[in-house]
């Protein structure tokens, strides 16, 4: 049996993506037969629950029985997988909850595959985040997601500066969320579907759905480039799964 | 049941007869099938919505909303052959969204048969645009028009390997006959007695070649 895997989805400022890019490792998983639970941190609203109701449960990560839920539960439930979205403001505090719990330290010692996605923003605020998250990285594999679907810039960033905080931490990896167009975009958020659902013309039920065909194109390619990123970094290989061929591409 | 065509006349060069082709194409469905929707993405030059009004209607792929009107409409498998006149202005935005949303696999999975008609030039622009074609379409769906007005002599031998149709020219007084507002070809045709008349064969030849452009079609599917 692999063993449990936990992807952790966070920054600390809000609107820089978090949840669409967890929403993207939850239809990159379902798309290479990987089983995944998904925990939302966003008490008590949820929009990741509203995306993938079906494998996702609200909980409030600050109090001790949602951290026995989410972390009791990994060796005994039958997905493999975990991916946690956290909410904005609570990836530092979050961690720092794992490394008293013990969590960090199993990852250490390699019982547990453990990593984050820290999702960037356009401030400077962000590299200060990646310094503070750094503390916390042993053991853990280190994904710095720059998130251009909201057509960020990163206009703040001196390159210089932001190599000095990347190099800070050891094995970290820059991953690339292209730009989704704006409507297309907009046309998944109302339909409240997982992106797959939405690329093959489909409803929330699995029943047929009538979505734009231009749409329907841009999210495909959009999320090919979002996958083909995973794919770079082997994100099945470090959840300890084969890769397969997805669907989309037979 | 054959798939539903959809022609799409381009060029990125202005001036080369690409509404001349899309209207002798679109009178030719009308004639052979009664109906034909053409769409005319074509602001800046002589315009197709001018000639046929009544099958013609405006489009546009500025912006997303243009795009969704455009196309959503066009990957429909509902037997109504669509032609599309693009401008030489839309020419590189059409395509590139062509190849983003994968027009070309989703028209193979609705029974839509897309048929690229790129009208050629001798000029560069034309080489690198025809040059980007061939890698986003196959080679059964692109083909260059040698419209002998505007290419006098020999296609560019990068355009000249795949799939032809040739647009024979007519003397310059038949060619302001023809782009009169209110000329038809099949109109002609049908007034027009005395079938050895140049601009008679002219239209002839030119349907006949649609023709056989069809039949490929159809024999590509069987």
């Amino acid at each position: 049996m692999a063993k449990p895997a936990v992807v952790v989805v966070g920054a600390d400022k809000g609107g820089v993506g978090k949840t669409t890019v967890s929403r993207t490792l939850l239809d990159y998983f379902s798309a290479n037969n990987v089983p995944t639970r998904a925990f939302d941190t966003e008490s008590p609203r949820g929009t990741l629950k509203r995306f993938h109701p079906d494998i996702t449960e609200i909980v409030d990560m600050t109090t001790t029985a949602d951290q026995m839920k989410i972390f009791d539960t990994l060796n005994a439930t039958s997905p493999s997988v975990t991916v946690i979205d956290v909410r904005a403001g609570l990836l530092s505090p979050a961690l720092a909850s794992l490394r008293d719990i013990g969590f960090l330290d199993a990852a250490k010692a390699g019982q547990i595959t453990f990593a984050v996605f820290h999702i960037l923003g356009p401030s400077i605020a962000s590299l200060d985040e990646i310094a503070e998250t750094a503390g916390f990285m042993t053991g853990a594999k280190y994904f710095l997601v720059k998130n251009f679907i909201n057509d960020t810039q990163f206009f703040q960033w001196d390159q210089a500066t932001y190599n000095s905080y990347f190099h800070r931490i050891k094995d970290a990896t820059e991953l690339t969320i292209p730009k989704l167009n704006e409507m297309a975009y907009e046309q998944v958020e109302v339909s409240s579907v997982p992106f797959l659902k939405f690329v093959a013309n489909k409803g929330i039920h699995d029943e047929a759905a009538n979505y734009s065909f231009v749409l329907r194109g841009y999210v495909r390619h959009w999320l090919a480039n979002v996958w083909s990123e995973f794919d770079r970094i082997r994100l099945t290989d470090i959840v300890g799964s084969k890769p397969v061929t997805r669907n989309s591409e037979k | 049941m054959p798939a539903t065509p959809l022609y799409i006349i381009c060029s990125p060069r202005p001036q080369v007869g690409k509404t001349l082709l899309a209207r002798l194409l679109a009178e030719f469905l009308l004639l052979k099938n009664g109906n034909v929707a053409a769409f005319d993405v074509n602001l800046k030059e002589p315009s197709l919505l001018d000639y046929l009004p009544k099958v013609t209607e405006t489009a546009d792929v500025i912006d997303t909303y243009g795009k969704m009107q455009l196309m959503d409409r066009v990957i429909v498998d509902d037997g109504l052959a669509k032609v599309i006149d693009l401008g030489f202005h839309a020419f590189d935005e059409f395509f590139k969204m062509t190849d983003e949303i994968g027009l070309l696999k989703e028209a193979a999975r609705r029974h839509v048969a897309p048929m690229i008609l790129f009208v050629a030039d001798t000029d560069r622009v034309s080489a690198r645009a025809h040059e980007m074609l061939r890698g986003q379409i196959p080679r059964m769906n692109l083909i260059t028009v040698d419209n002998e007005l505007i290419i006098r002599g020999e296609l560019p031998p990068a355009m000249a390997g795949g799939r032809l149709f040739r647009l024979p020219a007519l003397p310059g007084f038949l060619k302001t006959y023809i782009d009169r507002l209110n000329f038809s070809f099949t109109g002609y045709l049908r007034q027009e007695k005395d079938s050895s008349t140049e601009l008679h064969q002219w239209i002839r030849r030119n349907y006949l070649a649609f023709r056989e452009l069809e039949l490929s079609l159809i024999l590509q599917r069987s």
